[in-house]
Parts: structure tokens; C-alpha cells; sequence
């Protein structure tokens, strides 16, 4: 993991993350112009988080690499969400998609059925040990993703919720059951 | 007569936020959001919504301005797939009928056009999915005769998903499935000595079934407060990524590969 960095190393992290990252969305049917948007946030997130991990002088472990890729994601998404006027989960979820910690998660699955078949107790030692590793590692890397995202919607809460209005109404007054039934 | 008209009312609009919470919910949005779009709903109407959100079901109690009237029902929510499309659509929606002030009638035409919007074609979505998991084997560091047979066991597993759902097969069923089918044939891979990552290229070959947006929006109802469908969608999402591994397992046996 430590092989030094190169640009186009970098450049080709970005690439495959944003094909993966279309890929993945297309299976929950996003609108269309949304798709490049989720493509354009994943190569950015993921290649951040690449950078986070393998520069010299970070070498950030995955989970903290994973949230502040996350925070990045969410700042980014913010002024996209008015601009085509969906939710923001709409693009924010499909770009978060090629970070899930997926290979940890059935790894520690994995291991477990491997520590139930093991016969002596080393191998069992070893087989628990890399249950909790991986475990641990989904739910941290998984937790410091949605976090990671989520910050930015707290913080601009209002914004978040309402970039789907379109028209304002003309004035609260109006309301009343009866003659809007 | 005012009592039994408010009465209708109530039940009219109950109907319809039941409908539209119900499509909300599983189309995958967030709890706090159909939580917030049933509310606004509801008050565009002069009504004030109340819900309380579970897994299969909900409650929903809609009272009148004046809290002296009260009508509640139970949903229940059918698994629609994830659309996203459809989950904007009807955030749109709600911020429609509240600032256009929409009657309801043409409130239920614009749910029902809605909620009829065609998915992407079916083999966009399968050739799209292969490419995106052969280049997720790249970020995993696998060579590119690994690439090629994660497209191809993509390709055949997502196949075999898509169409064991059109027949509303176990959910479960299908996962173990698909995943066996995939993962059986990028073990090709290492039983033929192919390429040099062959491990990856078996170990990224299911990763096109990890339920990842349920597992977002899980831990995103958690901090919303909403723990009780926050877990459920965790543990429903926790229970495919079993099924997965069971799927994996029985191709590592039958293939006698021996990698962690």
C-alpha cells in the first residue's frame, strides 16, 4: 500500500471509482442527470481518500480517510442539490457506493465460518482475531462514512430539505381545509 | 353534517399520505424525510400528520386544526426496489401540493404518474453494473484478466438476480443464489490459473450484491432518531451480506480454494 503515489495512479483511482460509482446507481434508478454528478463526487471522494491513505505524510487509516472523504462529498453536494433540484441522498448515496467496505464485510463473515470449522486453537485465535478486525472495520469505515456526510446536511439543515421546492407559496395565510380540498 | 364532512375529509387525506408515505418508504428514502414530506403534506391541507414508522408497517394519525378530530390507519409498506427517481419525484411532489396548494384530487394523478415511471432498461442496468464491478476489482488492486472475469461473473450473476426477482422469488434465495452463480465462475480464475489475482477477482465478483444504500440510509435513520427502522434496515441489510457469504462459501468449497 505504501508504493509511493503517482499522478496518473491518482487520475486512474478517480476513473474506475466513477465507473463504479455509475454502475452501482444505476441498480437503484436514479434520475438521469444525476448520474454524472454521483460520477464526478465518487472520483473526487475516492481519490481523496487515496491521497489521505497512501501520502507520506498523512498515511491515514481507512476509517478517518473514509470521513473526511465523506465531509468532502457532502460540502460538494450541497450547491449540485439546488442546481438540479433533487434530495441530495438522490446523488450523495451512489457517490458513497464505491467506499462501502464491502470486501470487509463478507471477509468477516468469511472468517467466522472459518473459526467455527478450525480444529486447533491457534488457528481459531487467528480466524476470531481477523473476525474483529474486518468487523470492526466495516462498522467504523461504514459509521465514518454516513457521519462524514451527513455533518454538512446538519449544519445546513433548512437548505437540505427544501432543495426539491420549486415555486414559493405567495403567503402562509392562505391556508385553510376548506376551500383547498 | 360539518362532522361528517370534516370526517370524509380526514379520510380522504389519510388514504392518500398512507399511499404515499407507503411508495416513500420503499423506494428507499429516508425515514426522517417521508416522516417531514407526510407532515407538510398534510399541513398544506390545514391537517397536522403524526407517524410513527416501522419495517413492514406504519401508523399514521391525521387530526384537524383544532386537534378534535382525529382519523389513524395502518400502511403497509410493499418492497417497491430502490428508485431514486421516484423518491425525488415525490419530495417534489410535496413541496407542490404545500406552495401550489393542489387539490387532492390531482394530488392522487400526479402520485400515480408518479409512481408508474418506468425503470431504466433492464440490460443498461446489467452491462452498466458489469463495467462498474470490474472497474471495483481495479480499486481492489486486481489485474486485468481479473477485471474481465468479474465482468462476465457480474454479467451472469446480475442476470440471474434480475430475473428471479421479476418472478418475486425469497429475497434471501436470491442473493445466496446469484451469489453462488457469480462467484462460481470468477473461480474459473483460480482453478485454471488465469491470472495473478485471482483471490481478488472471486472476493469482488459479489461485491454488486452489497445492499450499500439500505446500509446508508440505516446508520442516517440512526442518527435521525429513528432506531427502530434504522436497525431493521441494518439487520435486513446484515442478513443479504450473509446470504452473500453463504453463496461465496459454498463456490470456495466446491472450487477447493482456500482464501481468506
Amino acid at each position: 500500500m505504501m508504493e509511493g503515489i503517482t499522478f496518473s495512479g491518482l487520475f486512474l483511482d478517480g476513473l474506475f471509482a466513477a465507473v463504479a460509482a455509475v454502475g452501482f446507481a444505476i441498480i437503484s434508478n436514479p434520475p438521469r442527470k444525476t448520474l454524472l454528478i454521483s460520477a464526478i463526487l465518487a472520483a473526487i471522494g475516492h481519490s481523496s481518500r487515496y491521497l489521505l491513505m497512501n501520502l507520506p505524510f498523512f498515511e491515514t487509516n481507512i476509517a478517518s480517510a473514509s470521513f473526511v472523504a465523506a465531509l468532502l462529498i457532502g460540502c460538494l453536494a450541497l450547491p449540485f442539490a439546488h442546481w438540479v433540484r433533487v434530495p441530495v441522498e438522490v446523488f450523495t448515496f451512489p457517490s458513497l457506493l464505491p467506499m462501502i467496505p464491502g470486501v470487509f464485510a463478507y471477509r468477516s463473515i468469511q472468517s467466522l465460518t472459518k473459526f467455527l470449522g478450525s480444529s486447533n486453537s491457534a488457528d481459531s485465535q487467528q480466524y476470531i482475531n481477523l473476525f474483529f478486525y474486518n468487523g470492526l472495520t466495516t462498522v467504523f469505515v461504514l459509521a465514518a462514512l454516513v457521519v462524514g456526510i451527513a455533518i454538512p446536511f446538519f449544519i445546513f439543515r433548512k437548505q437540505t430539505f427544501s432543495v426539491t421546492r420549486g415555486i414559493k407559496r405567495v403567503s402562509a395565510t392562505q391556508v385553510s381545509a376548506d376551500n383547498s380540498l | 353534517m360539518a362532522e361528517i364532512d370534516l370526517h370524509h375529509q380526514l379520510k380522504e387525506v389519510s388514504r392518500f399520505l398512507i399511499d404515499y408515505a407507503a411508495s416513500s418508504m420503499s423506494v428507499g428514502m429516508q425515514t426522517s424525510r417521508v416522516v417531514r414530506n407526510s407532515e407538510r403534506i398534510a399541513a398544506a391541507w390545514g391537517f397536522c400528520c403524526d407517524a410513527s414508522i416501522f419495517r413492514n408497517s406504519f401508523i399514521i394519525t391525521l387530526w384537524d386544526s383544532s386537534r378534535d378530530h382525529s382519523y389513524s390507519s395502518v400502511g403497509n409498506i410493499m418492497s417497491l426496489g430502490l428508485n431514486f427517481q421516484i423518491n425525488a419525484a415525490l419530495c417534489r411532489l410535496s413541496w407542490e401540493i404545500f406552495d401550489q396548494q393542489l387539490p387532492l384530487q390531482q394530488a392522487k394523478d400526479k402520485y400515480l404518474a408518479i409512481v408508474r415511471t418506468p425503470r431504466e432498461s433492464r440490460w443498461l442496468v446489467i452491462v452498466l453494473v458489469s463495467l462498474a464491478n470490474a472497474a471495483f476489482c481495479r480499486l481492489f488492486k486486481g489485474d486485468f484478466m481479473a477485471m474481465g472475469i468479474v465482468c462476465v461473473a457480474t454479467f451472469a450473476g446480475f442476470f440471474v438476480k434480475q430475473t428471479l426477482q421479476h418472478r418475486h422469488w425469497n429475497e434471501f434465495a436470491i442473493w445466496t443464489i446469484s451469489a453462488f452463480v457469480a462467484s462460481m465462475i470468477a473461480s474459473l480464475d483460480y482453478t485454471f490459473h488465469l491470472g495473478t489475482t485471482s483471490d481478488i477477482a472471486v472476493a469482488t465478483s459479489v461485491l454488486f450484491l452489497i445492499p450499500g444504500v439500505p446500509l446508508i440510509n440505516g446508520i442516517m435513520d440512526l442518527i435521525d432518531g429513528h432506531v427502530l427502522s434504522g436497525t431493521s434496515r441494518l439487520i435486513n441489510a446484515g442478513m443479504l451480506i450473509v446470504c452473500i457469504a453463504i453463496g461465496l462459501t459454498i463456490t470456495l468449497r466446491l472450487a477447493r480454494i482456500d482464501v481468506l
